[in-house]
């Protein structure tokens, strides 16, 4: 306003108006919404920022844990890059009245835009078909392999294995070990073994340890012979014990049916064992039953170890280092992800309110395509290029935090 | 979208004079522009080989991309944007907001980015566990094997 009120006439106040920003108001709101949506962002990558640097050390899953591909994202910026150019030249050639070209350049934006949608959601369902989902429901991720990953892992297979049909069962997943026989013994050589063997444990490390076995044979981060090699000395010390237990239940066993024969009736005109010889024998076969019962009881889980164990070792080592989850893929196993869930809530906000801010960049640009692009709509264009070029922002920061850190 | 007709003429002449001065220079710069920012992406995909792996240590590769990322945002931002070409309104626009935006990310750090320095003994035991490396799972199990 003007300060000068000595030179009014006839007592008339003479206004002259001073814009407070020397831009159109379009722009400025514009703007103003851009630094409001800088501090979203900014929200949102800090958040993820803290949270992966902060997470324990070497805990924070690398872009191939979870199925991210570099080039993939490399791509996709490049995507938008060339989308970032193209509309800049839609709004160049809207200035100079050359609206066949504006719409040339504005429709290949819109192109662009879609393209870099199509791949984040070939992305999004490469993840949820790895059990990687946005919510917890669903999701196959375990952060260690805790008691809680054991019963999920336990679970999932009583479920496979009741949902399996007859043909199904029979199928063969390895050579001569049908699906059924298979879950069969990853139950219990597996998943018992390992629940039982740490529970029964005082030493919390060989605990974690016994686990962390399991959660490796299911799914790892690298291969390690350390496993392989740590599961081949187990397989070593169960067979002699389990050698010894099926020496004597045969020995057993043979006694028994000796005893057996023995307290037969005689046959007719043979003379049988004396009452106080059949006593005996009754006292020592039932002996030798609850002996065998007992010897049973002790073989059983070593059985089903020594079996698991096998499957595992076999073909030098293939399942235990390709992985049960990815070898059976169909199986859609839990595996445990340190800090997979942190960084899957965090993936699937980042990306997903900038794929959110690309729908709405591409709404705007629909908004006009098959108008006349001409300078009178180059405001239009200057503002939905901010916009779009801010989408693009946002991006050449999220490409190197999750594909590249 | 706002009339510019309705603006005052100084306020024109000033918007005149700023799309003036970066229409001169035709759409040559744009192309340049375009080419940097791929070069630069080029620049900080390297670091997805392994031979950067091995050449160079994580963090100073973390700072090398994160140096990249902001060279391209300023090229974005410069030319694209066209605030090379703005009056001195984008500093009222963008510094706090970029201020802000600084301040935003610290603010987490003392809470969530050293949440682990406060763990309890207890807390541990539900915190992720690193990946075990064959060498250290090694060194940390030498007792008998489980069965």
């Amino acid at each position: 306003m003007s300060d000068s009120h000595s030179d009014d006439h006839h007592g008339h106040i003479q206004l002259e108006y001073h814009p407070a920003l020397p831009l159109s108001l379009g722009k400025l709101c514009l703007w103003l919404f851009l630094s409001t949506e800088i501090m979203f962002f900014a929200g949102l990558i800090g958040a993820y920022v803290v949270l992966r640097f902060g997470a324990p050390t070497g805990s924070w899953p690398t872009p191939h844990d979870v199925y991210l591909s570099e080039p993939i994202g490399a791509f996709n910026t490049f995507v938008l890059i060339c989308s970032s150019l193209s509309i800049v030249l839609s709004l160049e050639a809207a200035r100079k009245n050359q609206s066949g070209s504006a719409k040339k350049w504005l429709l290949t934006t819109f192109v662009l835009g879609c393209v870099f949608l199509g791949v984040k959601a070939y992305e999004y369902k490469e993840k949820f078909a790895h059990g990687i989902f946005p919510t917890k429901e669903g999701r196959r991720l375990y952060d260690q392999p805790d008691v809680y990953y054991v019963s999920a892992l336990k679970v999932r297979l009583e479920n496979l294995k009741s949902e399996l049909s007859d043909e199904q069962k029979e199928e063969e997943v390895l050579e001569g070990v049908t699906r059924v026989n298979f879950i069969d013994t990853m139950l219990t050589g597996g998943v018992a073994h390992a629940a039982r063997t740490a529970t029964n444990t005082e030493n919390p490390i060989e605990a974690h340890a016994i686990l962390e076995s399991l959660a490796y044979a299911v799914q790892h981060h690298e291969v390690s012979d350390y496993q392989a090699t740590r599961l081949r000395n187990e397989k070593s010390s169960i067979e002699g014990p389990l050698a010894k237990v099926e020496e004597d239940l045969k020995t057993k066993d043979a006694r028994k049916t000796e005893i057996s024969e023995k307290l037969k009736p005689p046959a007719e005109g043979e003379e049988g064992p004396s009452e106080e010889e059949l006593r005996d024998m009754r006292v020592e076969l039932g002996g030798l039953m609850q002996e065998v019962a007992k010897l049973e009881q002790d073989a059983k889980p070593l059985r089903e170890r020594i079996a698991f164990l096998n499957l595992l070792l076999a073909d030098d080592a293939h399942l235990l280092n390709h992985g049960i989850g990815h070898e059976m893929s169909s199986m859609k196993l839990p595996f445990v992800l340190p800090s997979g869930n942190m960084w899957a809530s965090t993936y699937f906000l980042l990306t997903g309110f900038h794929a959110l801010h690309v729908v709405v960049g591409l709404i705007i640009f629909a908004l006009v395509l098959f108008s006349t692009l001409d300078a009178r709509k180059s405001h239009y264009l200057e503002n939905a290029g901010l916009y779009w070029h801010f989408v693009d922002l946002v991006w050449i920061f999220l490409f190197p935090l999750l594909y590249l850190f | 979208m706002s009339d510019p007709n309705t603006h005052p003429p100084a306020h024109d002449q000033h918007l005149h004079n700023d799309e003036e001065l970066h229409a001169t220079s035709g759409n040559t710069k744009y192309w340049v522009v375009f080419v940097a920012l791929c070069m630069l992406t080029l620049c900080s995909f390297l670091t997805y080989f392994e031979w950067w792996d091995t050449a160079i240590p994580p963090h100073v590769s973390m700072a090398f991309m994160m140096a990249v990322s902001c060279g391209k945002a300023l090229l974005v931002m410069l030319f694209f944007m066209h605030l090379l070409w703005e009056a001195n309104w984008k500093w009222v626009l963008t510094v706090p907001a970029g201020m802000m935006a600084i301040f935003l990310a610290c603010m987490l750090i003392p809470d969530i980015g050293m949440r682990t320095e406060k763990y309890s003994q207890s807390r541990w035991l539900h915190a992720p566990v690193p990946h075990v490396h064959a060498d250290d799972a090694a060194a940390l199990d030498h007792a008998p094997a489980a069965h």
